[in-house]
């Protein structure tokens, strides 16, 4: 009885309590992103958790959503993404304002983990969708406005991050137009990641067609020209040569950025969902395998909810992010100790001053009030005194001294 | 030339991975050398030996940029990975087998669609093969010995790997069907494929060469 109790406590799998300093600096880094989103004109939507099951028709997406039941009996689903709620929001609600629309969020979305495998139930992703333009330069933008973003955090590109590019209507475009009926499967290979595959099944058509082995190969720097001229010998078809073309464009809008640096072309790229309809890009760290964000055109999505509008955005992935960004000290603080009058009026004039304080209004001898304050990740503790206060570093050992309260913003931050 | 850190599996396709990656130009005899050890450093490449069905684990992680593991296991694990090139070697079947004396019996309780016990180490696989067919089947998970369970009644069949055939015949174990056929994969992590990419290329471009040469 009492285990059985004890059980229902704890959080279910793939989900956990987010404690600080980890918790704090989610939300900081969140709010950076955010604050960075709206630089470029992005506003922040925020939708439902619950979603009915219809919304999501991505059928990988639809087996790793938790599945509920509203009180008609419906099937609802937990958004395990936010690209679909998104393009839902836009087409049931912006039908009367102009295109494009900018949107922004900062929101956990949730899938089921397998167990042991290391996985998340519960991610809190930031994100951008940019719904009514089909201009690469859209796509450019909110590509620059994401390699901007992870460096406004704390990564350093390119050092310490790589977007790989992908255009997905390219080789689905060759195939169409050289191997019709070999396309459907090598698509799925690809999108495997089965390179293996993808050449065994080239393998009968290689002859006539050799871009269906050689163009899931071609990866390399986007600054290095050859590769493109590479593909180019593949834009067979309309369509492949307006997806070579498009992905041109869009490497000429990052160039002038200075983006180009960071970014790294991969014509096996296509995208980890059926939705994507050209270009495609995942961010890869140093140090981490799996990719921090990812994002891509889809511009037939917003048809199932009644909208002709092309769409293209990103996610980014806080919480893998987090673990790449470099250690950041916590901001200063000073435990304040006393259960005097006193010590309030003191607290409210050391924030008036700019001192951020945590009042503990209670009395605590200062070797407990050392241990409090480094529990909490406070760098100084202080006792009201004569004339002021005396403050010390939040170190075991550390002599009291006294200091007029003009002057304790100074000495803690120096 | 690599930088890199490959995963190795221990077992029956270790050699088949150090003639490959050695074939390459690896340092692979720092892996002769010392039974017992799981780290290994040679140049400049680091080595880790681990089972085979934890090298999808690792790659897929990022805690080794490149592996070597069978098709049998990215087939079980479905991981997500780089699957970048086939060393044709290690080569082995993955085969439904039931006892000499009962073999034709499983056979027709498949074809009834009866629901039959399966004992193996690759679950996933097996529900796969039976739901292809269209058939039902009871799947008992085990981890080693799976030859043993149609011996002690445990089930009536296994799924299981086979080079030789050697402990199949050994247990008086027939083949009732053979569900796919199975190489040495070299695989990627997704991140190191493009983050190394000048080294990852450079390893395929010499496996191709040692394949091939």
């Amino acid at each position: 009885m009492q285990r059985g109790t004890t059980r229902k406590f704890s959080t279910t799998p793939g989900t956990r309590d987010i404690l600080p300093p980890e918790s704090t600096r989610l939300l900081d880094v969140q709010a950076k992103i955010l604050k960075r989103f709206r630089l470029h004109g992005f506003r922040e939507v925020l939708t439902p958790a619950l979603e009915y099951s219809e919304v999501i028709e991505e059928p990988k997406l639809r087996d790793v959503s938790f599945k509920l039941f509203d009180p008609d009996n419906q099937m609802l689903l937990l958004r395990p993404e936010m690209t679909t709620p998104i393009a839902r929001l836009v087409a049931q609600r912006l039908g009367n304002s102009p295109p494009p629309h900018k949107l922004s969020y900062g929101l956990p979305v949730y899938r089921r983990a397998g167990v042991g495998r290391g996985q998340s139930a519960e991610l809190h992703q930031a994100g951008v969708e940019v719904v009514g333009s089909t201009s690469p330069g859209e796509d450019a933008g909110t590509i620059a406005l994401l390699i901007e973003t992870l460096e406004s955090v704390g990564l350093r590109a390119p050092r310490d991050l790589v977007l790989v590019l992908g255009q997905s209507a390219f080789y689905e475009g060759y195939l169409r137009k050289v191997a019709p009926e070999a396309a459907a499967g090598l698509l799925v290979a690809l999108a495997a990641k089965d390179l293996v595959r993808v050449d065994e099944i080239s393998a009968g058509v290689v002859d006539e067609a050799p871009g269906v082995r050689e163009i899931p190969r071609l990866v390399g720097p986007a600054t290095d020209a050859s590769l493109l001229e590479r593909a180019d010998q593949y834009a067979e078809g309309e369509a492949a040569a307006a997806a070579l073309e498009n992905l041109q464009e869009i490497l000429a809008h990052l160039d002038v950025g200075g983006h180009l640096g960071s970014v790294m072309l991969d014509l096996g790229l296509i995208g980890r969902h059926n939705y994507y309809t050209g270009a495609v890009y995942e961010v890869y760290a140093a140090g981490l395998g799996f990719s921090v964000a990812n994002g891509g055109r889809y511009d037939n999505l917003l048809r199932r909810f009644g909208e002709v509008l092309p769409a293209t955005g990103f996610a980014i992935s806080l919480e893998r992010l987090l673990s790449v960004l470099p250690h950041e000290e916590p901001a200063p603080l000073l435990v304040l100790v006393g259960s005097t009058v006193e010590a309030t009026r003191l607290a409210e004039k050391l924030r008036f001053f700019g001192v951020p304080v945590l009042h503990l209004a209670e009395d605590l001898a200062p070797e407990a009030a050392v241990g409090y304050a480094r529990s909490v990740e406070a760098s100084w503790v202080g006792y009201p005194a004569s004339g002021g206060l005396k403050v010390a570093p939040a170190e075991p050992g550390s002599e009291f001294e006294p200091t007029p309260i003009g002057k304790v913003a100074g000495r803690m931050l120096s | 030339m690599s930088g890199l850190r490959v995963a190795v599996p221990k077992g029956a396709i270790f050699e088949d991975a150090l003639v490959a990656l050695g074939g390459a130009g690896l340092p692979v005899e720092v892996l002769r050398e010392n039974g017992r050890r799981l780290l290994y450093q040679a140049e400049d490449t680091e080595f880790i030996v681990s089972r085979p069905s934890d090298v999808p684990v690792f790659v897929e992680h990022g805690a080794a940029d490149v592996g070597v593991v069978g098709k049998d296991v990215l087939e079980e694990q479905r991981p997500n990975v780089m699957e970048l090139r086939d060393l044709g070697t290690g080569a082995c079947r993955m085969i439904l087998a039931a006892p000499r004396a009962r073999a034709e019996e499983v056979q027709r309780a498949i074809s009834h669609a009866e629901v039959v016990r399966v004992a193996t180490k690759f679950p996933n696989t097996a529900r796969r093969y039976f739901a292809s067919l269209g058939r039902q089947a009871e799947i008992i998970e085990l981890h080693g010995s799976v030859e043993l369970a149609p011996l002690v009644g445990l089930s009536e069949c296994i799924v299981d790997l086979t080079a030789t055939g050697t402990t199949l015949h050994e247990n008086d174990l027939v083949v009732v069907d053979e569900i796919s056929h199975s190489t040495a994969r070299l695989i990627a992590n997704r991140g190191s494929y493009r983050l190394r990419h000048e080294e990852v290329a450079a390893l395929l471009d010499a496996i191709h060469g040692s394949l091939h040469g």
